[in-house]
C-alpha cells in the first residue's frame, strides 16, 4: 500500500482560479498538480491545486503577485 | 498503478451509486414511469406542470423525488454542519444556462441521470445522448482550460440559501394537504408514480448519499478528462451496473433501440440535446442533480439554476421544443418521435446563447459590456 503523503492543497473559489494556478506554476516550474479538492475541505466539486508542502511560502507569494484569490491552503495526507 | 485505500476512496460514491440505481428500480416497479425511476428533468417537468405553469396534460405531478433530494441534501449538509448560503455567481446566467440545460434534456427525453437510467434499461436510444453529453463536456473543458468562470460566491445569510429548501416544504404541504390546487394527469407518463411516501424516501436517500458524495454525472466526466479521476465517474458507473443488473433479474431489460420506454430514435437529436446539456452543465459547474444538492446545501446560485430549468420545462412544453417518443401506429407502422422545427431551433439558440455567455466570461472579457 502507497503510504500517503503530506501534501499542501490549495483550494479556490472558482475552477478558473485553480487553472490559472496550473498555468502560473507550470510556468515557474513548480511542482504540483490538479485534483478534485478533498472532500474533508469542502462539500463542493471544485478542482484544487496540490504541491510539495514545502513550496508553501514561494506558492503564496506567486499567488498573490498573480492576483489569483484562494479559499485556504491546507496541509492534508493524500 | 497507485493503491490507495480505495474504500475510503471510492466507498461513499459507489454506495451512493449503487443506492441510486436500487431507488430506481423500486420507484419504476412502485408506479414511475418505465426506465424513469429518476429523472431531474422530467420531473421537475412535471412539477412544472403540476403548478399550471404549462398544459400538457400528460406530464402533470408534483414529483415528491425532487422534493425529497432537496431535502435530503439539506438535512445531510446540516448535520455535518454544512449548510452555508451563498450567492451572487452570475445569477442571472445561471438562470439562462438553467433553462437551456432542460431544453437540452427534454429535447433528448431525460437528463444525464435518466440517460444512465436508460442505458442500463438496455435503450440504445440513449447512446446518442451519452455521446452527445460527452461532446459537450468535452466543449465546456475547452472553455475552462481557457479560463471561462461565471466568478466566485459570496457568503450571504442562511435565510437566503434557505429559501430553495422552503419552498420545497411548501410544495410538499400543497401535494399533501392542499392537492385540489395542484393539476394531476390522468393519462400519461404524469400519470405514472410510486406512492408519494415511497417517492420521497427514495429522494431523501438520494439527496443525503448524493452531497455526502458530491455525485455528479457532468463532474464525472470532466475529472476523468482534466484531471486523469475517476471518483466520481465511479459512481456514474456503479448506477449503470446496478440498474442493468437489476433490470436483468427483473425480467425488464430490453436492449434495442426501438419501442424503448419515452424514448425517440431521432438519434441527431439525443446527441445534440445532451450537448447542449452537457456544455451548460460544466458552465454550471454541476449536472441538473448537482443542482438541487447544492441548492439544498445553501448555494442561491444553483436554487436560481433550479428555478431556471423549471421555467425551461415550461417553456418547452408552451412552445412545442421537448421530444415526443416513438410510437406504433394502428396499422402497426413504427413512428419515429423526436422534435419538430421548433424545438430545433431551440437547440441552435441554446447553443448561441452558451456561446454568448461563455465568451463573455473569458479572461479580459469581462469589462468590453
Amino acid at each position: 500500500m502507497r503510504k500517503k503523503q503530506p501534501r499542501l492543497v490549495v483550494a479556490f473559489h472558482t475552477t478558473a482560479g485553480a487553472i490559472a494556478t496550473e498555468r502560473l506554476c507550470q510556468a515557474c516550474g513548480m511542482e504540483g498538480r490538479l485534483i478534485p479538492v478533498p472532500r474533508s475541505i469542502t462539500s463542493d466539486c471544485g478542482i484544487a491545486w496540490s504541491a510539495p508542502p514545502n513550496l508553501r511560502e514561494l506558492l503564496e507569494g506567486k499567488l498573490q503577485q498573480a492576483g489569483i484569490e484562494t479559499a485556504g491552503l491546507y496541509d492534508l495526507l493524500l | 498503478m497507485r493503491e490507495k485505500s480505495w474504500i475510503r476512496e471510492y466507498g461513499w460514491i459507489l454506495l451512493t451509486g449503487v443506492v441510486v440505481g436500487v431507488a430506481a428500480l423500486i420507484l419504476t416497479s412502485a408506479g414511475n414511469p418505465k426506465n424513469m425511476g429518476f429523472c431531474i428533468a422530467c420531473f421537475e417537468r412535471d412539477i412544472a406542470g403540476a403548478l399550471g405553469m404549462h398544459s400538457a396534460g400528460k406530464v402533470q405531478y408534483l414529483r415528491p423525488e425532487i422534493i425529497g433530494i432537496v431535502l435530503g441534501s439539506t438535512l445531510a449538509a446540516a448535520v455535518s454542519k454544512e449548510f452555508r448560503g451563498r450567492a451572487g455567481s452570475s445569477p442571472a446566467c445561471r438562470f439562462a444556462i438553467g433553462v437551456f440545460v432542460m431544453i437540452g434534456a427534454l429535447v433528448f427525453l431525460g437528463c444525464p441521470l435518466r440517460m444512465v437510467i436508460r442505458l442500463g434499461g438496455g435503450d440504445l436510444t440513449a447512446v446518442a445522448g451519452l455521446l452527445g453529453f460527452l461532446a459537450g463536456i468535452l466543449v465546456g473543458i475547452f472553455f475552462l482550460r481557457r479560463g471561462f468562470s461565471l466568478g466566485r460566491a459570496y457568503p450571504v445569510r442562511k435565510g437566503e440559501g434557505s429559501i430553495l429548501p422552503g419552498m420545497m416544504i411548501l410544495l410538499l404541504f400543497l401535494l399533501l394537504a392542499a392537492p385540489s390546487l395542484l393539476r394531476f394527469s390522468e393519462e400519461g407518463p404524469g400519470s405514472m408514480h410510486a406512492f408519494w411516501g415511497i417517492s420521497l424516501i427514495a429522494g431523501l436517500a438520494v439527496g443525503a448519499l448524493a452531497q455526502r458524495s458530491r455525485l455528479c454525472m457532468a463532474g464525472g466526466l470532466r475529472d476523468v478528462f482534466l484531471l486523469r479521476d475517476f471518483r466520481l465517474l465511479s459512481g456514474f458507473l456503479a448506477i449503470w451496473i446496478t440498474v442493468t443488473i437489476g433490470n436483468l433479474l427483473l425480467g425488464s431489460y430490453h436492449l434495442s433501440a426501438l419501442s424503448q420506454p419515452i424514448a425517440h430514435s431521432q438519434h441527431l437529436w439525443s446527441f445534440l440535446g445532451m450537448a447542449l446539456a452537457g456544455w451548460g452543465s460544466i458552465l454550471l459547474g454541476g449536472c441538473p442533480l448537482r443542482q438541487l444538492i447544492l441548492a439544498g446545501e445553501g448555494n442561491g446560485d444553483s436554487a436560481v439554476t433550479v428555478l431556471g430549468m423549471i421555467v425551461g420545462a415550461a417553456v418547452s412544453h408552451n412552445f412545442g421544443l421537448a421530444g415526443a417518443a416513438d410510437s406504433v401506429a394502428a396499422d402497426g407502422t413504427y413512428v419515429i418521435g423526436g422534435i419538430g422545427t421548433a424545438g430545433m431551433a431551440a437547440v441552435a439558440l441554446g447553443f448561441a446563447v452558451l456561446l454568448a455567455v461563455t465568451l463573455a466570461h473569458l479572461p479580459g472579457k469581462e469589462e468590453a459590456i
